[in-house]
């Protein structure tokens, strides 16, 4: 029973540390079809600029928020740009967002380096609960990768903006008929979209290295949750998403290899989509 | 002159591999000496070093070790009259890059011998190219030693190996380990050839000593979360855990293990972290852990401090340095000290020279090249992460350390 329960507990951690991490790029992806591939680069660049703030003096929290608002200003500035000439066309936007995710890497080169650093943890220890153990910091990630869910769903269901950007989402066409301002909504979740990664990307630097490519671990595991867990099902599809690509890892583990157990998540990823092409929360 | 020179490069390879073996190689022996008197050029060396990659964090330790050596030689006067030049490759830390690099430095840089390569990985994708092209590769990483069936990566007579083997890097600290903080280990490392290699080698005396071995896994590249690996350590009721992952995926276990706050309750033992990653850990997650390495930035010989006072000079006082920046150090000296032993600079002259040779200014103490494997004799230190360090120069605290440590003989067909 306590087993089975410690093993719940690392599935709910692993599954809402990647919730996070894949938010932004569903953000992105789900509400304005742009599939980002310089996401990865935008999780480390957050993970730097805290990093940077950080060691400049700013207490930690202040530095994720320095790092979300930086990283959606990139955002903002790539938008404006590049992306927006370029919205009716999928796969030219494709490269060019992987364009971005190699001209940022680079630089980040060349700004900070590419020496490892670290950002300390702003709790440390582990919580125990009973008979579990729970690292705080992560505890404490899930819990504000919950909020942070939560507010989405709150900004999305309840407020103006948020029947704007679903009306555009069901459809572009009458939406804009309707007087809508389609090139400032599509602005608005991009720049969300990247500081939601920006975020991610800071929030998680305490618990990895921060080197050039630290974002490019959770990349390939973000674009899976986002495609198994339903395109443009934001909030849903995404925990889902999570759970079945962070689940499958934990469960596997406990019987055969890591090695193992990360390859049997793409194949399970790689089943799931042959009979739900749509993702687990679409197409019922 | 130079398309002449290559015509008949080309011709005496066609000769080897019309199958006159024999033949092939008396006659491409004058002709390499007479062209080594003909130039009066510099001595070319290749340098294939991590610069971009994943392992870029190593890179730059590894390619200024081996230039600080290329300056001193040049001030002192070059060897042979002739100055060292360096031609660097980046081997952008992927094996098939490497392989298009050394073919590069050997067949149109006409480099005289190589140096470098970072990983296992990379140095077994090399070993066939600089048999076929005949040069000699100075191998700088502390690795999983020399086993028959990983040859020509191993147990290829081209290749010299400076850094440190099992046998030299884990062997001499196990019985202080053992007795000090109990025999069941766990075994953790990144799922490659040298993690596994070096569990295997580590395990046999461990038995030997009546250690055991509580659990033993390995992790893919670029695994950002270890939850489970944190349970079945938790679980597994271990001492000591024994640890061999390396790049970022060290960085981001231990960062987790010491959130999990596991640290108290487990004493951690890592053969892959040096002064680099040790940085990158910070001193909140390093502290109290265990490293063994041949050198250290830290280590008290009156050598290492002279080095590092010229290494400091040239790359800044931030500048950081570990084992594998000091074996290229080692070994563009001792390459020199071969070819000017030997008078020319040729492939078998510096074979043959650079077998038996010894270093006395090496920065870790002196070292000696086996004549019989390749294999570099040296020091061994086991030193602890001290609590609250403030950089490079206090990180360290030596817990023991030997001198002129001889591995086994390698698992090949000797002498190579």
């Amino acid at each position: 029973m306590q087993f089975a329960l410690s093993v719940a507990v690392d599935a709910t951690l692993i599954t809402l540390v990647l919730a996070l991490a894949a938010f932004g790029l569903a953000v992105i992806y789900g509400l304005i079809g742009v599939i980002n591939m310089g996401h990865g680069a935008m999780l480390t660049l957050g993970a730097y600029f805290t990093w940077w703030s950080v060691s400049a003096g700013l207490p930690f929290f202040l530095a994720v928020a320095v790092a979300a608002i930086g990283v959606g200003l990139i955002g903002l500035a790539f938008e404006h740009l590049v992306i927006r000439h370029f919205y009716e066309r999928p796969f030219e936007t494709l490269l060019l967002t992987w364009a971005f995710f190699l001209i940022a890497t680079e630089m980040i080169k060349i700004v900070f380096g590419s020496d490892f650093r670290n950002v300390a943890s702003p709790i440390s220890g582990a919580w125990v609960v009973g008979p579990l153990n729970l690292p705080a910091y992560r505890a404490l990630v899930c819990m504000l990768t919950l909020v942070l869910m939560a507010g989405t769903a709150f900004v999305l269901f309840k407020t103006n903006i948020g029947i704007k950007i679903r009306a555009l989402v069901q459809n572009r066409e009458v939406a804009s008929l309707l007087g809508l301002n389609i090139a400032r909504t599509y602005k608005l979740v991009f720049f969300a979209g990247s500081a939601v990664a920006g975020l991610a990307g800071g929030l998680i630097a305490p618990m990895l290295s921060i080197d050039p490519y630290i974002g490019n671990v959770f990349l390939v595991r973000s674009f899976f949750v986002v495609i198994v867990g339903g395109v443009g099902q934001l909030l849903s599809g995404t925990l889902i998403g999570s759970f079945l690509i962070g689940g499958t890892e934990t469960i596997f583990a406990l019987f055969s290899s890591q090695v193992i157990a990360q390859a049997a998540v793409f194949f399970v990823a790689i089943v799931l989509l042959r009979f739900r092409p749509q993702g687990m929360m679409r197409g019922r | 002159m130079t398309a002449s020179k290559r015509e008949f490069g080309r011709a005496s390879r066609r000769a080897v591999l019309q199958g006159m073996a024999m033949a092939g190689a008396s006659v491409a022996a004058p002709a390499l000496i007479t062209r080594a008197l003909a130039q009066d050029g510099p001595i070319r060396i290749g340098v294939i070093s991590p610069l971009t990659g994943a392992w870029t964090v190593y890179g730059k330790a590894h390619s200024a070790g081996f230039e600080l050596a290329v300056d001193e030689i040049n001030e002192a006067g070059g060897v042979l009259g002739r100055e060292l030049e360096i031609v660097i490759g980046d081997s952008k830390t992927e094996p098939r890059i490497v392989v298009e690099q050394a073919n590069r430095l050997i067949r149109q840089e006409n480099v005289d011998f190589l140096a470098g390569t970072f990983s296992s990985a990379e140095r077994n994708a090399a070993g066939p190219v600089v048999r076929s092209g005949n040069k000699v590769l100075l191998y700088p990483t502390f690795y999983e030693g020399q086993e028959k069936e990983y040859a020509p990566g191993v147990c290829n007579p081209n290749i010299f190996m400076f850094g440190p083997e099992p046998t030299q890097q884990v062997w001499p600290h196990l019985e202080y380990m053992l007795s000090n903080f109990g025999k069941k280990f766990f075994m953790i490392g990144s799922d490659y050839a040298w993690p596994r290699v070096t569990n295997a080698v580590t395990k046999q005396k461990l038995q030997e000593l009546g250690g055991e071995v509580v659990g033993e896994v390995y992790i893919p590249f670029n695994t950002p979360q270890y939850e489970s690996v944190l349970r079945d350590i938790r679980q597994s009721g271990a001492d000591v855990i024994f640890h061999s992952l390396t790049g970022s995926d060290t960085v981001n276990f231990r960062q987790q293990f010491a959130a999990a706050g596991m640290k108290k309750d487990f004493v951690l033992w890592t053969v892959d972290d040096e002064e680099v990653v040790t940085s990158g850990l910070g001193p909140d997650v390093s502290a109290n852990d265990f490293v063994s390495f041949d050198y250290f930035m830290s280590i008290d010989h009156p050598n290492n401090a002279a080095f590092l006072e010229r290494f400091r000079t040239k790359f800044g006082d931030d500048a950081l340095m570990n084992t594998v920046g000091v074996a290229m150090y080692n070994a563009a000296h001792m390459a020199a000290l071969a070819i000017t032993k030997a008078g020319e600079v040729s492939t078998d002259a510096l074979r043959q020279n650079l077998k038996g040779m010894s270093f006395d200014r090496a920065p870790q103490g002196p070292v000696r090249m086996r004549e019989i494997d390749n294999q570099l004799v040296l020091p061994s230190y086991l030193m602890k992460v001290r609590e609250g360090w403030t950089g490079v120069g206090d990180m360290f605290e030596e817990v023991q350390s030997f001198q002129s440590v001889e591995p086994l003989d390698a698992r090949c067909d000797l002498p190579l």
